[in-house]
């Protein structure tokens, strides 16, 4: 992430949580934060328990985030963040919890005649699936499923985020019930998701095996003709089997329900 | 095989259909997407921290070490690159990967004390990444990043505290201090669970191949084969490295070592010589008589004092003054007592101190340029501050001993107001004085890598002009002998690890 695109991501992650922005230019900004948000990223849990036994004033933290710190020429005292910062990484955690499940509708164009417009739901889920054993890979597939008809699309978030959503269903609008129920719907793409993980290739574990049976055998060969052989040995074992083991994780980055006309 | 599924979406996924919790907002669902690809680490191969660390400038050997250590050496190995090149930067950009891959979440760092500090500032400013010193009051299953002096871990009830946690990462710094299987220190990291271990130092071999050989048992025992078949291959002599071919590729594969010519770094020369001296008559009359000792006397028959007092001769009387009083007390046979009073008498009656003398030459010869002096002893060290202080030179002394913040305070003195420093061998480790260019190597050490420690104080990063060495060495003393040794090893060393920058002189006696 470039600093620019940095600083589109901490404003408009601001704005959306609802604290205003006091001063700022293309390299920083000052905002307030909220009570909610001050709980949530200034760590200061002594503060907020000191206020609410004491019935004291809240006065929530405002904060100064230098964005290009290159670039700025003012002199502004504030937290410099980059890629990799321990605050936009904190940042990055609140967005996705914040950031999980919505319920999004499609919003008829505006010059339509006022006929009825009928939306289609869907349920739609990202899913990220690493593969690790001494190394590690991702590969993430935004999946959606249609609750009429069964349909599964791959790349469904990039085929929604431009479509005009929100977050209330318009005037006469109307959508159809689902017949395949949300929850049945996510077992069926968690099946397409597993059938993925079936089909990709898995040398990358097969290599994994071999380097361990190998470091496996050296360990042996180092131990040769001991007849007790010492707690050393198990522990080497232990971390050798630790270090390469193999292993398939999947997770749900996040997912909603989705009512649309375009697809 | 098997695969994990984290359920927590799904549960909250129904608790918002059943209208128990409200939806999220919409452009916090899209800015989540995006960093998650934005993050998404889409290959085996390859490095993810550069990005993370945009203020960090690594060189690329740094970078190729990092790669290569997780890539083929499966994140266990020995950094050797020489002093000065920046193995905390390798090994901060091996713990930061593996934190962004999510391989390691817990480490443990072993360095000396006095480098603790040190190691916590750089972690946290250029890599972010949170260290805490060990604290027995402290609950280590909160703890995932933790540093503790070897020193400390090593003994109850500490060590077992350590011992509980599963690390997935060992970070050893200075790791030539576990060439000795026989410590207790080599002990503790020999039972710690090593599922990636990484052990740094300059210098993976000081005297002989086996100390190598117990570095490479504690990484990946077995690696260069038992104790016994290797021995067999390597005990005929412990100088005679044969089929170093083969021993030189199985080392490679467990060890990154660069040398400062293959950095690609313009580096200023290195122009080392020594520089033979002559005893003045009454010195060499003392020497002899030193020598002359094991003869008169079986108090100075073992073979260890004697040397000790020859190599504390060619330093300074004061040096050799204070062992040789002591050694007195224990003569009883008047003959025995009468040639050492004598000896003491003519000790104390020196007037003539020829390396001093060639030191305060070197220095004037520097013109006002910064000089460093390593000395073995702490008596020629306060000597050589008074003598050099009636020249009119003003000296600061540098001891291992000192607290962190006298180090701080005498390197600063050194920097703003004096010409010259003298430092004990103890001080050659971390202390980084790039601001200076001489070095006098006024005792020549045994091991020829505390001379590459030495000299790595100032021919590191960040040093703008040629280095100067003199290493000093009177000519018919034991001084001839040291010399002839730390050639031998420096052979040895050569042989097994690879090109050694010059520390004697550029040109190597062949052996």
């Amino acid at each position: 992430m470039y600093p620019q695109q940095i600083h589109q991501y901490v404003r408009r992650f601001f704005i959306e949580n609802n604290c205003p922005i006091l001063h700022e230019n293309e390299h920083f900004v000052n905002v307030q934060l909220t009570i909610e948000m001050d709980k949530k990223i200034m760590n200061r849990p002594f503060y907020w328990k000191y206020v609410e036994s004491t019935g004291a004033e809240p006065t929530p933290a405002q904060l100064t985030l230098i964005t290009d710190k290159n670039r700025l020429t003012e002199s502004i005292a504030g937290e410099v963040v980059h890629y990799g910062s321990p605050r936009l990484s904190q940042l990055f955690r609140v967005t996705n919890e914040l950031g999980s499940f919505v319920q999004m509708y499609e919003k008829p164009p505006a010059a339509q005649v006022p006929a009825q417009i009928i939306l289609t739901p869907w349920v739609g889920v990202n899913y990220k699936i690493t593969y690790s054993s001494h190394r590690t890979q991702e590969t993430l597939y935004s999946l959606g499923i249609n609750l009429m008809t069964g349909m599964i699309i791959n790349g469904f978030q990039e085929s929604i985020s431009g479509l005009d959503l929100e977050s209330a269903i318009s005037a006469n609008t109307f959508h159809l019930p689902y017949t395949i129920k949300p929850l049945r719907a996510l077992e069926r793409l968690d099946a397409v998701i597993e059938n993925q993980i079936k089909q990709d290739d898995h040398t990358w574990a097969e290599e994994a095996q071999v380097r361990q049976q190998r470091d496996i055998r050296v360990l042996d060969y180092f131990y040769e003709g001991i007849e007790d052989k010492p707690e050393t040995y198990e522990s080497e074992k232990k971390a050798i089997e630790e270090q390469y083991k193999t292993k398939i994780r999947v997770e749900i980055i996040n997912g909603g329900l989705f009512y649309l006309r375009s697809i | 095989m098997q695969i994990e599924w984290s359920s927590d979406w799904k549960e909250g996924f129904v608790e918002r259909l059943e209208n128990r919790r409200a939806w999220d907002n919409w452009t916090l669902y899209k800015m989540c997407y995006d960093v998650e690809k934005a993050k998404l680490i889409t290959d085996f191969d390859g490095l993810q921290c550069p990005k993370y660390l945009p203020e960090l400038k690594p060189f690329p050997h740094q970078l190729e070490a990092a790669e290569t250590v997780i890539e083929r050496m499966n994140g266990k190995a020995i950094l050797a690159d020489e002093v000065g090149l920046g193995k905390t930067i390798q090994a901060g950009l091996i713990l930061k990967e593996y934190l962004i891959r999510g391989l390691v979440k817990k480490a443990l760092i072993l360095v000396p004390a006095s480098l603790v500090n040190q190691w916590i500032e750089e972690l946290n400013q250029k890599f972010h990444i949170p260290v805490i010193q060990y604290k027995k009051a402290y609950d280590l299953n909160y703890c995932n990043i933790v540093i503790a002096s070897i020193d400390m871990a090593k003994r109850s009830p500490h060590k077992e505290n350590l011992y509980d946690q599963d690390f997935d990462l060992i970070i050893i710094d200075e790791a030539h201090k576990l060439k000795n299987p026989k410590t207790k220190n080599y002990e503790f990291v020999q039972n710690l669970k090593k599922k990636f271990c990484l052990l740094l130092t300059a210098t993976p071999i000081q005297n002989d191949v086996f100390e190598l050989f117990n570095l490479i048992s504690l990484l990946k025992p077995g690696h260069l084969g038992n104790f016994e078949t290797f021995q067999s291959v390597f005990s005929a002599s412990k100088h005679n490295v044969e089929e170093d071919e083969f021993l030189k590729e199985l080392i490679n594969q467990v060890m990154v070592r660069n040398s400062r010519h293959d950095t690609g770094i313009e580096w200023t020369s290195r122009r080392v010589q020594i520089i033979p001296l002559e005893f003045s008559d009454e010195e060499k009359e003392v020497y002899d008589m030193i020598s002359e000792l094991k003869n008169v006397s079986t108090v100075f028959s073992g073979a260890f004092s004697m040397i000790t007092l020859q190599k504390e001769i060619c330093s300074s009387k004061e040096a050799a003054y204070l062992t040789l009083n002591e050694m007195r007390k224990k003569c009883t046979q008047p003959d025995e007592v009468e040639y050492t009073e004598e000896l003491l008498r003519k000790l104390a009656a020196l007037k003539v101190n020829t390396k001093a003398e060639k030191a305060y030459e070197i220095i004037t010869q520097a013109n006002g340029e910064k000089v460093i002096i390593f000395t073995e002893y702490r008596a020629s060290q306060t000597y050589l501050m008074n003598y050099l202080y009636e020249k009119g030179i003003v000296s600061v002394p540098f001891n291992g001993q000192f607290s962190k913040s006298k180090r701080e305070w005498m390197k600063q003195l050194f920097k703003e107001k004096a010409q010259v420093l003298i430092a004990t061998e103890s001080g050659s480790e971390g202390i980084n004085l790039q601001f200076c260019h001489h070095v006098i190597n006024y005792d020549l050490p045994w091991n020829p890598m505390k001379l590459e420690q030495r000299i790595g104080r100032v021919h590191r990063l960040g040093q703008e002009h040629d280095v100067n060495i003199y290493n000093l060495a009177i000519k018919h003393t034991i001084e001839d002998h040291i010399l002839e040794l730390l050639n031998v090893k420096i052979g040895v060393f050569e042989k097994v690890v690879g090109e050694l920058d010059d520390i004697l002189t550029a040109y190597k006696m062949s052996i």
